[in-house]
């Protein structure tokens, strides 16, 4: 066997465990549902924020937990816990993704990516602004 | 009916879009004169059709060129007739950043794109000799394309490209509001949106151009490659087109590094790599290139790997469009921070990117014959075989990056529902930091294989002392960081390795020879930058840890910022911190973080520094926190505001600010408290200057001395005066505005002996806190020392090759 064609099958294997490992270490956007169903399983979970509940957060006691409620795209609302500060502006936010497991009812999450409406574009509050109304 | 609308200058719109079109059009032109030219078969033809697309080049680049400063003198000129100039500047911006506006937006930043491209075929054109029409012929192509990113040509239901010219009143946004179509309407746009706070940072005035012309350049390689498949020359625009895989390599590779120190200075992303999709969109081509140069060079020195270069010239290329496909499609949707939104251009974008590719495989099959080669072995010890096998690693490398990437892109085409890894970081650093590891080795060893053949006893010997010397200092390294995992300590060994074997190629080998040490000097540079890059990231030290916490348990470990009410003194690390206020300057509020050190010996605390990490009231993006640091030689200490209250940030200048007095019936040597001092009731003092009170010698005026001590264990005296006029009773307050705290004295109780004070608080006294995060990264300067030797070696490297290249020639 030539040295090209170990080389060559080395690669492939490699790339392989790159695709498989991706995959597999991935996890998939699912519902509130799907994490109650598998609790030791980490998911991605987009929804909205309930805002009529009001947000946990006492920085004063413990500036490392806030809680709010966040409902998904099934419309099932989760209590969720948010090991960090509360985020900047998190009361703008609309749809945000959050990142962790189900535990006892409460999903514990370790990330929350928020997306601003309002991102590199104009909308509607721009357009306000500038009719100067 | 048609309306007159006042104040507007159109004629800067029609010229524009006049300019647009003539440079679209003479870009065409110029392709087919030079296509002709590059197949023409007698002397006359060909000069006479380079000598049309030479013309029609200069027409198509003075178009670019006024384009670009019609746009900048709109924004000069604030003509918000114009959408773009709307959108991306206001009337208070300063001047330095009106060039970020110019390229804020995506028709902007397609036309800085173009404008390098014409700049770099200029340059070609001046130098590349018989190489000038094939690779004009394909760059001029390429424009094409990006010119017609920004024609905005409304043909039946498709839209080419998104005109930077289109007028407020006609751009969808506005052309559904009734102000808009009153003749006046102008007049009550008072002023732009103005350009996002968060890139008014002078990183966003040079990391666009720079990236932008690193983007641009990889077109060179890429052009000259498929001009000696046209030319049915498979190998000879390997040594032109070397000097431009280089200098793509160095502005590439320096825009990248200026997005990282961006985003560590400016960003609060905790560090300068986060493995953002839009990060890794930049880097992926950057890998690509660099594994194309090496297999290059292998081919100049034994004509082998020619294969190679032209798939990794392709992939670069292809590359840097698709990343740009990632960055503005908006597919990347949830996974990116700061990714574009879709602008209707997606798929002209993937036109674009699949005609290239098309091309591109097209050459390179119809050419297989002539690119294949001899398929003799490389020996196992030649320099070659080991390059190669480099350039395979980065490869890998950027295919892992890119796979992992394009999830989003996979879910798409695939109908799936994968998300990305949960722990991106540390996934990204499973796969990189092994990776990062075997090209520090291949980096260290490759130099000491000579080409074709070398002793295998030479080699131990020349690398022996490197090995020793890296293996000491390895260990040495580990003692005094005690690395948590043993893949940190291989790529800490391998980069020190390739750091030392490198300096030691450049010592006692070239001689420290300058115009020979290109190829040392990057590689010691890529070295430090893994090193900065490893130490800095795997020692990082969280030391706002907040102890008060409940523990939740190995799940949740990160406890990691600290609550810090205005005047506390709180221990952090080595350090004692204070939050001693904020201030506002437009946009930004600056929390002054102090920095203390005890100082055993006296008792005393020592003002260290004073760090103003910046919370930044952003409408556009909501309100973004900015970190300060404070760089030392062998570490930063880095600071972020992770939380803070931003409802009360006007109250001090309103009356209203404080609360209802609350009155306290007290003796002389009592005590009362308030939300952040202690109050202590001195004594009484009736000799009052009742003349500074405007009083008569009959009026009566009483003070009451008042000690206040706050949590520092300063003291302070306020004096409120009781008094009475005639039958009118009042008090004349006192005021200590460091505290927010009011006295008033309001009566004087002679049954018991007591008096009447009255105190009153600020608001926000009881609630004035910031949450902040820090961190320290040691040894981060490595990382930028590293950066400043990659480039001055690339550098060197350029040089050479152009000096070759005349050698060549002549």
């Amino acid at each position: 066997m030539k040295k090209t064609h170990i080389i060559g099958i080395i690669v492939i294997a490699v790339a392989l465990g790159v695709i498989l490992s991706t995959i597999s270490s991935s996890s998939t956007y699912a519902t509130f549902s799907e994490a109650q169903a598998n609790p030791g399983a980490t998911y991605h979970i987009v929804g909205k924020v309930n805002k009529t509940i009001p947000f946990e957060y006492n920085p004063e006691v413990n500036a490392n937990i806030f809680g709010f409620h966040l409902v998904d795209n099934n419309g099932t609302e989760v209590n969720v816990v948010y090991n960090g500060a509360m985020p900047q502006d998190f009361e703008r936010s609309e749809q945000i993704v959050v990142i962790g497991k189900m535990n006892e009812g409460s999903f514990h999450c370790k990330q929350i990516l928020m997306k601003c409406p309002s991102k590199y574009n104009g909308n509607d509050a721009d357009r306000k602004a500038a009719s100067g109304a | 009916m048609e309306i007159n609308y006042i104040g507007e200058e159109l004629f800067w719109g029609k010229a524009g879009n006049f300019l647009l079109i003539l440079a679209f059009t003479s870009a065409l032109l110029s392709v087919v004169c030079y296509l002709f030219s590059t197949f023409a078969k007698s002397d006359t033809e060909i000069s006479s059709w380079k000598k049309l697309a030479r013309s029609s080049f200069y027409i198509h680049g003075i178009s670019v060129l006024a384009v670009v400063a019609l746009i900048f003198f709109l924004i000069h000129q604030h003509r918000f007739e114009y959408y773009y100039v709307w959108q991306h500047s206001s009337t208070i911006l300063p001047l330095k950043y009106m060039w970020a506006c110019f390229w804020e937006g995506q028709e902007g930043s397609f036309l800085l794109w173009t404008f390098w491209h014409a700049v770099l075929a200029f340059i070609i054109i001046r130098s590349a000799g018989k190489w000038e029409m094939p690779v004009l012929s394909i760059i001029m192509l390429v424009q094409v394309f990006l010119c017609s990113m920004v024609l905005g040509l409304q043909l039946g239901d498709v839209k080419i490209g998104s005109n930077p010219f289109i007028l407020l009143r006609n751009h969808p946004d506005f052309a559904s509001l009734p102000f808009i179509h009153m003749p006046d309407y102008l007049s009550k746009i008072k002023d732009g949106r103005g350009l996002n706070p968060l890139l008014q940072n002078y990183w966003m005035v040079i990391h666009p151009p720079t990236l932008f012309l690193g983007f641009a350049s990889t077109v060179v390689p890429f052009a000259f490659g498929m001009a000696g498949l046209m030319k049915k020359n498979a190998r000879e625009w390997i040594r032109p087109a070397l000097p431009w895989t280089f200098f793509s390599i160095m502005i590439l590779g320096t825009g990248i590094l200026m997005g990282g120190a961006w985003a560590y200075e400016a960003l609060s992303f905790g560090g300068f790599w986060a493995w953002d999709p839009v990060e890794n969109a930049s880097l992926v081509p950057w890998l690509t290139l660099v594994a194309a140069a090496h297999v290059m060079l292998i081919n100049i020195k034994n004509g082998k790997a020619l294969l190679s270069s032209f798939l990794l010239i392709t992939f670069t290329f292809v590359l840097v469009l698709y990343s740009t496909f990632l960055t503005r499609s908006g597919i990347l949707g949830d996974t990116s921070v700061h990714a574009f939104t879709d602008l209707g251009m997606t798929g002209q974008l993937l036109i674009y990117m699949l005609f290239f590719i098309v091309l591109a495989v097209w050459l390179i099959i119809k050419n297989y014959k002539i690119i294949k080669g001899n398929n003799e072995e490389e020996h196992l010890l030649s320099r070659e075989f080991w390059m190669f096998i480099g350039a395979l690693v980065l490869v890998i490398s950027a295919v892992q990056i890119i796979f992992t990437t394009s999830l989003p892109v996979v879910n798409k085409l695939f109908d799936s529902n994968l998300a990305p890894p949960a722990e991106a970081i540390s996934f990204y650093n499973s796969w990189q930091v092994p990776i990062a590891s075997i090209i520090a080795l291949l980096m260290a060893v490759g130099q000491f294989f000579k080409y074709r053949q070398t002793a295998p006893r030479d080699i131990y010997i020349k690398l022996l002392p490197s090995i020793i010397l890296s293996l000491a200092a390895a260990i040495c390294i580990h003692l005094v960081f005690d690395f948590a995992r043993w893949q940190y300590v291989m790529l800490l060994f391998c980069a020190i390795f390739a750091f030392a074997a490198n300096a030691d190629y450049f010592i006692r080998i070239i001689k420290g020879k300058t115009s020979h040490s290109g190829a040392s000097i990057a590689h010691m540079g890529i070295a430090f930058i893994m090193l900065g890059a490893l130490i800095s990231n795997a020692e990082q030290i969280v030391i706002s840890r907040n102890n008060l916490n409940v523990d939740l348990g190995k799940d949740f470990p990160n406890q990691e910022n600290i609550l810090l009410y205005k005047g506390d003194t709180l221990p952090m690390g080595e350090y004692y911190i204070k939050y001693s206020g904020k201030e506002k300057e437009g946009v930004n509020i600056f929390y002054n973080i102090d920095y203390f050190k005890a100082d055993h010996k006296s008792g005393k605390f020592n003002k260290e520094f004073t760090l103003k990490p910046i919370v930044q009231i952003n409408e556009r993006m909501g309100n973004v926190s900015e970190p300060a640091t404070k760089r030392f030689l062998s570490r930063d200490i880095y600071t972020h505001i992770t939380y803070a209250n931003l409802e009360n940030l006007d109250e001090h200048e309103k009356d209203n600010d404080y609360s209802e007095f609350k009155m306290h019936d007290v003796a002389v040597g009592d005590t009362l408290t308030a939300s952040n001092a202690l109050i202590v009731v001195e004594a009484l003092n009736k000799n009052v200057d009742k003349k500074a009170l405007l009083l008569n010698d009959n009026d009566i005026a009483v003070g009451v001395q008042l000690k206040v001590i706050d949590v520092n264990k300063s003291s302070k005296y306020v004096e409120p005066i009781f008094i009475i006029k005639g039958q009118t009773t009042y008090t004349k307050e006192a005021e200590l505005e460091l505290l927010g705290l009011r006295f008033s004295f309001n009566n004087i109780l002679p049954e018991s002996g007591k008096i009447q004070i009255g105190l009153s608080e600020k608001k926000n006294n009881s609630r004035e806190f910031i949450i902040m995060k820090a961190i320290i990264f040691p040894q981060i300067n490595i990382l930028w020392t590293g950066c400043l030797l990659m480039i001055i070696g690339t550098w060197i490297t350029i040089i050479k090759r152009r000096a070759q290249l005349k050698t060549v020639k002549s």
